[in-house]
């Protein structure tokens, strides 16, 4: 470990030598009564205007002692620090914040001139709400903390900062209620990011990996949000919340399936209009997961599902059709994923070009030239657009409307059956930071059912649910 | 996690229990008692109901029922004496099996599926035996709803197709009839034997056991009125209507206009007989598992044995449901009343037996 001597040239050589990139500048100048100053700074993340103004001007005219206690004051900025660990001060210009040093001083003043790129606080595309707050989290994780501590003024609500990525040294601000959030959930989310030994950390969806108690599942253990509205009202709950620097979407948890029926707008509008779409959302979801699967089983193995006279619009439409059905429905399947992704990457001045040829050459042509029944088509748009009902839970649901898919076209409608089975049981065995993943369900909790797939009035959810396992019970007075 | 609670154990005795004895057992019923099907069913119900009763009330010792036997046993001979009951478990297994294979290539196909159709149950199967018992516990809060939704819904569709009076008039079954159904369900009324596997696993309150009790009748009350409903839809021709749950609903008016609604609650129904049709192979292994000590890779072994050894089975026994069912209820007729009606209230004096000594 290397510290700060107070030979001014020394200690210079020795940063450079710990930065040896060519953006970490240096710029050396003298006060009236000729106090040497150098300060060290890297290029692109500084604000070397404010550094001028603030730092370097009022050195000019310093004719103190050299202090770094006396400097400090005459610093016309308030986020001022020292250090005398060369590496520290090393991690601070990297971080943007230019380091002071002078002759015959044993330390080094860290000045937080660090320039912060942000973009302005938009409403989340992912996340539209036509009543309720519009602010959505950016990538700045100071503004997003400080979009929570705006909603949240409290001296309960903790932020810490936790550094992850030995390469990155991303912050991750830990928020909670003390209090109200359940400490052991604390203690272990604490606990789970000081284990993560990351090169880098580019968004939160790489701390889910490593705090997820099964990591390799498909299913989402970590809630995930990017309005600060809602992440303030899951903290509130009793919830931990982390906001990653350089990400816009936060991590809440522990996280419960349910979650992701409920939208902040449930909450903005009366109780039955809530429940109602709460519950269309569930039935969306199981549409569109089940539906293409149902629709290759009865064709392949019980007709009798269907009613007689759909039964002949049905054979009237696929009787040319030279694919066997599950085959039809996967490649429907394929194409419907394919523009899916495609319309999200490719440059907005093409979408216009990529809907007609999907809507018009892949879908009208394709059933005009005999390729794929107009049943099929239908079942699988009806299904695309089920799926983003519950946008939140999109990556698993894709994968599981094919997984039945597969298992329909081979084993029908008993194999959907026991897969949802298998599904089920995996569900309800499955616990994160302590809370079962089905719950309320199952375990079934009778006062969180109130705020579950059926919303009740706010006078009726004075308690905070009693899944997280909060202490602090009472929300409502 | 492993701790079941009193509310799912209420969910599993009232929703879950009677799901197994409305497939083929009302045409099994129907066929010996006639139009008096429903007493046999409920002379088992009640019979069974003081052995669940006498389960319950074990459960208040709280203790496992390996701990009760070795306390009063000793180490070895409760382990022999658990492995025998892991037996009886895979014994009482084969008949739902049978049951569940020939309900599945009669429901969800038109045309005789190969075996391997049946084969994904056993891979599901392995999933849930390797999974602690306590488990279940939650699965019963969600199988809870969808059974009494699934028993609902069939009984609202039929009700209409229904005529009573074919019930009447009582008693034209005769005695012999009455005992031949008895003897005959008996294989479906394995419920005390399956709760002694719950012992040590439920979180008792003050009142577990009667409440208990009175759920399971419940449940009781649901199946009688199905099988009251099923004879009163077919008549005399009840007995030729196997997989009950299936059939009644058959005639409801709107299924011209909608389609077969009603497999919307079969296949409901289904989902809670595939976890149903699994517990005497989860509660047989787990009688191993008690003697051996729970451990991971154990419990995965001997999970994918005793599959693999049911699906040859099933493969050798490929069509012979009314052989097993003849040795079942024929020669071998005392096994089931042994294990489920008397070893229940025997586990209750041992339990006596023990504390006065």
């Amino acid at each position: 470990m290397k510290f700060v001597t107070g030979s001014l040239k020394k200690d210079t050589e020795a940063l450079k030598k710990l930065l040896p990139a060519e953006d970490i500048l240096t710029f050396d100048f003298s006060s009236e009564k000729g106090l040497a100053f150098t300060v060290i700074y890297a290029d692109a993340v500084t604000d070397k205007q404010l550094l001028g103004e603030q730092v370097v001007r009022p050195l000019l005219h310093y004719t103190g002692k050299p202090s770094a206690e006396e400097i400090k004051t005459k610093l016309t900025f308030s986020e001022v620090r020292t250090a005398k660990e060369l590496r520290k001060l090393a991690e601070e210009v990297l971080a943007g914040n230019p380091v002071l040093l002078f002759e015959g001083m044993d330390e080094g003043i860290v000045v937080g001139t660090k320039k912060v790129f942000t973009r302005a606080i938009a409403e989340p595309s992912t996340d539209v709400a036509v009543k309720g707050p519009r602010e959505g989290f950016i990538e700045d994780v100071k503004t997003n903390t400080s979009l929570v501590r705006r909603r949240l003024k409290t001296g309960e609500l903790r932020i810490e900062n936790i550094e992850i990525g030995r390469r990155s040294k991303t912050v991750v601000a830990l928020c909670y209620l003390e209090g109200t959030s359940v400490e052991k959930t604390v203690k272990d989310v604490k606990k789970k990011l000081g284990e993560i030994d990351i090169d880098i950390v580019p968004d939160s969806s790489y701390l889910t990996h490593f705090l997820a108690s099964r990591p390799y599942s498909l299913v989402k253990q970590i809630g995930t949000t990017e309005k600060p509205d809602i992440f303030c009202a899951k903290i509130a709950e009793g919830r931990v919340g982390l906001i990653v620097d350089g990400s816009p979407i936060a991590l809440t948890l522990p996280y419960l399936i349910v979650e992701d029926f409920q939208s902040s707008e449930d909450y903005f509008v009366p109780p039955y209009r809530a429940t109602f779409t709460r519950i269309l959302r569930l039935l969306s979801l199981l549409v569109a997961i089940y539906l293409p699967a149902f629709y290759v089983s009865a064709q392949l193995f019980k007709l009798q599902l269907f009613p007689v006279k759909l039964l002949l619009t049905i054979a009237g439409s696929i009787r040319d059709i030279p694919f066997s059905p599950s085959l039809e429905m996967l490649l429907v399947l394929f194409v419907l994923e394919v523009l899916n992704e495609a319309s999200i990457r490719m440059p907005k001045y093409v979408g216009m070009a990529l809907s007609v040829v999907g809507a018009l050459v892949l879908g009208e042509t394709a059933v005009s030239a005999g390729f794929v029944s107009t049943p099929a088509i239908i079942i699988v748009a009806f299904s695309g657009i089920g799926l983003y009902a519950v946008p939140n839970l999109i990556e698993q649901t894709s994968v599981l409307r094919l997984l039945m898919l597969l298992i329909a076209g081979s084993v029908g409608t008993y194999g959907i059956i026991l897969a949802t089975a298998f599904i089920l049981l995996y569900l309800v065995t499955t616990e994160n930071f302590g809370a079962p993943l089905l719950a309320p369900f199952a375990p079934m909790v009778g006062r969180d059912l109130r705020d579950s797939m059926v919303k009740y009035d706010l006078g009726s959810l004075k308690m905070r649910p009693k899944t997280l396992g909060s202490k602090n019970k009472r929300r409502l007075g | 996690m492993n701790k079941i609670s009193a509310r799912q154990l209420y969910f599993f005795l009232a929703c879950v229990m009677p799901v197994g004895k409305i497939i083929i057992l009302p045409a099994l019923l129907a066929g010996h008692a006639k139009n008096d099907l429903l007493f046999p069913m409920l002379a088992c119900y009640l019979i069974e109901a003081g052995a669940v009763f006498c389960v319950l009330l074990l459960m208040k010792r709280r203790e496992s029922l390996h701990a009760l036997l070795e306390n009063a046993f000793g180490r070895v001979a409760a382990g022999i004496l658990l492995g025998i009951l892991a037996l009886f478990y895979f014994y009482a297994a084969l008949l739902p099996l049978l049951e569940q294979r020939l309900l599945v290539q009669s429901v969800f196909y038109d045309t005789l599926p190969s075996l391997a159709a049946f084969a994904p149950f056993f891979l599901f199967c392995a999933y849930l035996c390797a999974k602690p018992l306590g488990s279940q516990g939650r699965v019963w809060d969600l199988l809870g709803p969808i059974s009494i939704a699934g028993i609902a819904g069939i009984l609202v569709l039929s009700v209409g197709a229904a005529d009573f009076g074919a019930l009447l008039p009582v008693g034209s079954g005769g005695i012999g009839g009455f005992g031949m159904g008895l003897a005959t369900a008996a294989p479906w009324f394995m419920d005390g034997a399956l709760l002694l596997m719950l012992l040590g696993r439920v979180d008792y309150r003050k009142g577990t056991a009667w409440k208990g009790a009175l759920f399971y009748l419940a449940g009781g009350l649901a199946a009688l009125l199905f099988l009251a409903v099923f004879y009163a839809v077919f008549g005399g021709l009840a007995m030729k209507e196997l997989f009950a749950f299936t059939k009644t609903s058959k005639y409801f008016s709107g299924i011209t206009v909608l389609g077969r609604i009603d497999y919307l609650f079969i296949f409901a129904l289904s989902l809670v007989m595939a976890f149903w049709c699994a517990l005497p192979l989860q509660a047989g292994i787990d009688c191993f598992l008690q003697v051996f000590g729970r451990r991971r890779h154990l419990a995965t072994i001997l999970s994918v044995a005793v599959n693999l050894l049911f699906f040859v089975l099933l493969i050798l026994l490929d069509n012979r449901f009314g052989e097993v069912l003849h040795a079942v209820t024929g020669p071998a007729v005392w096994i089931f009343p042994v294990f489920c009606a008397v070893l229940p209230p025997l586990c209750l004096l041992l339990r006596r037996n023990h504390a006065s000594t």
